[in-house]
């Protein structure tokens, strides 16, 4: 039986500007895929644009795939997912959410990180 | 040659041999083959699944992680047994706890037992996290590492319901809210406050609550003083052994075993809620936490638990 953990990385946060979410170990993993559930927005035309980031230490970070970067777009749907391969020990999201008028974007949202071994 | 077989055959597999389990052993937890049901707390949604309605303070516990214990200076330092630990880790942000639970009932009233192999963590300086100007830090001397002082609290507990329900706690405060050294056992004084207290406006906490008490002036200390062994660095793992001893049959405490100190506790009260709770007959819930007193990270690992009663 392979081992599987669906992790909340981000719980009904409410995401402005540029963040990054809390670093997660995934060494076991060998497969990982994001997703994001939009919950609510605020502003003209929000939308959320991340990469996924590894790390070798949880500290310090790249992109993975030359910054392959997904736009989370709440007009597109509630539910935005994607996978990342290859990661190494360590995931997060760099990201940030912009629109046309930027200073008033914000997205509601959970971002869950789903492992399988 | 012949030879005596083992007195408890049990022992003789190396996995449980580290622990001392009670007659029945109810959950060994090894965290090379996934997390057991440890999962982050959480509080009370509606009847929506509106997430607006969790309790702030119980809103972000962070995920439990299978951990390798990855650090940057020597990369994979693995567990006491296997890779894999089970590691508890907060925010960067002064007050914030993570938490894991463990979902039980009880078959029966007695004396529970929980043991684990535990190592506890500030994370180590980056430029990035700004640790090593964080509240808590300051000169190193080749010895005791200032990130020692920026571990706040690590703490152990029960939510049991037998009709009363009630918390067994203990918590190791490492250092006090001002990143001065403590090294003392605690125990609450009051119940933890509880979602439906919040919903009949009895209580509401922010964000960062101490949500076990969150009134410094209801912890007291028990037992000694005790050193652990953080190793001097972020990035040695020492793993301590804890088994802490309770009974459900007098809603109390016996005693509390960290390495070669054994902490009476049959004298340490348990306080419950003067309130009945519905929908929890035989609830036998333990919880881990980490708190951090400073902007740094902080985690608990568990290498692995047993739990075992005499029922």
């Amino acid at each position: 039986m392979r081992q599987s953990f669906t992790a909340v990385i981000e719980r009904n946060a409410t995401l402005t500007g540029e963040f990054t979410t809390e670093p997660y170990e995934a060494a076991w993993a060998r497969e990982a895929r994001w997703f994001v559930r939009v919950l609510d927005s605020a502003g003209h035309a929000p939308r959320m644009l991340v990469r996924t980031q590894i790390s070798p230490d949880g500290l310090h970070w790249c992109d993975l795939d030359a910054g392959t970067e997904q736009s989370v777009d709440p007009a597109e749907g509630p539910v935005h997912s994607w996978p990342a391969e290859g990661f190494g020990g360590w995931l997060r999201l760099r990201g940030t959410v912009v629109g046309e008028q930027s200073d008033a974007a914000s997205v509601k949202v959970l971002i869950y990180l789903a492992l399988k071994s | 040659m012949t030879t005596a077989p083992h007195p408890d055959p049990r022992l003789l597999d190396p996995k449980l041999a580290k622990f001392n389990p009670l007659r029945r052993v109810l959950a060994h937890d090894d965290f090379n083959t996934g997390t057991h049901g440890w999962i982050e707390l959480i509080g009370n949604h509606d009847q929506h699944g509106d997430l607006d309605t969790v309790d702030a303070h119980m809103s972000d516990f962070r995920p439990p992680q299978l951990s390798s214990c990855n650090f940057f200076d020597v990369g994979t330092h693995g567990a006491m047994s296997g890779t894999y630990a089970l590691k508890v880790a907060t925010r960067p942000v002064t007050g914030h706890t993570g938490v894991a639970i463990r979902r039980l009932t009880m078959s029966g009233r007695g004396r529970v037992q929980f043991e684990t192999y535990f190592a506890y963590k500030a994370e180590a300086a980056s430029a990035d996290n700004g640790a090593a100007g964080a509240a808590g830090g300051g000169r190193w001397d080749a010895n005791n590492h200032p990130s020692e002082q920026q571990f706040g609290a690590l703490t152990v507990a029960t939510d049991i319901c037998d009709g009363v329900r009630y918390h067994n706690v203990v918590r190791y405060q490492n250092t006090d809210l001002d990143h001065t050294v403590q090294h003392r056992w605690m125990y609450p004084t009051v119940p933890e406050p509880t979602p439906r207290e919040h919903f009949e406006g009895k209580v509401k906490l922010p964000r960062t609550a101490d949500f076990t008490a969150p009134d410094p002036a209801d912890w007291q200390q028990f037992g000694e003083r005790q050193e652990l062994c953080f190793n001097e660095v972020p990035t040695k793992v020492n793993w301590h052994y804890l088994r802490w001893v309770i009974d459900t049959s007098t809603r109390s405490n016996v005693e509390l075993q960290v390495n070669d100190v054994v902490h009476d506790m049959r004298d340490v009260p348990v306080p419950p809620y003067d309130e009945e709770y519905g929908s929890l007959q035989n609830l036998l819930n333990f919880y881990v936490s980490v708190r951090t007193h400073t902007d740094v990270r902080n985690f608990l690992y568990l290498d692995s638990v047993l739990i075992s009663v005499d029922w």
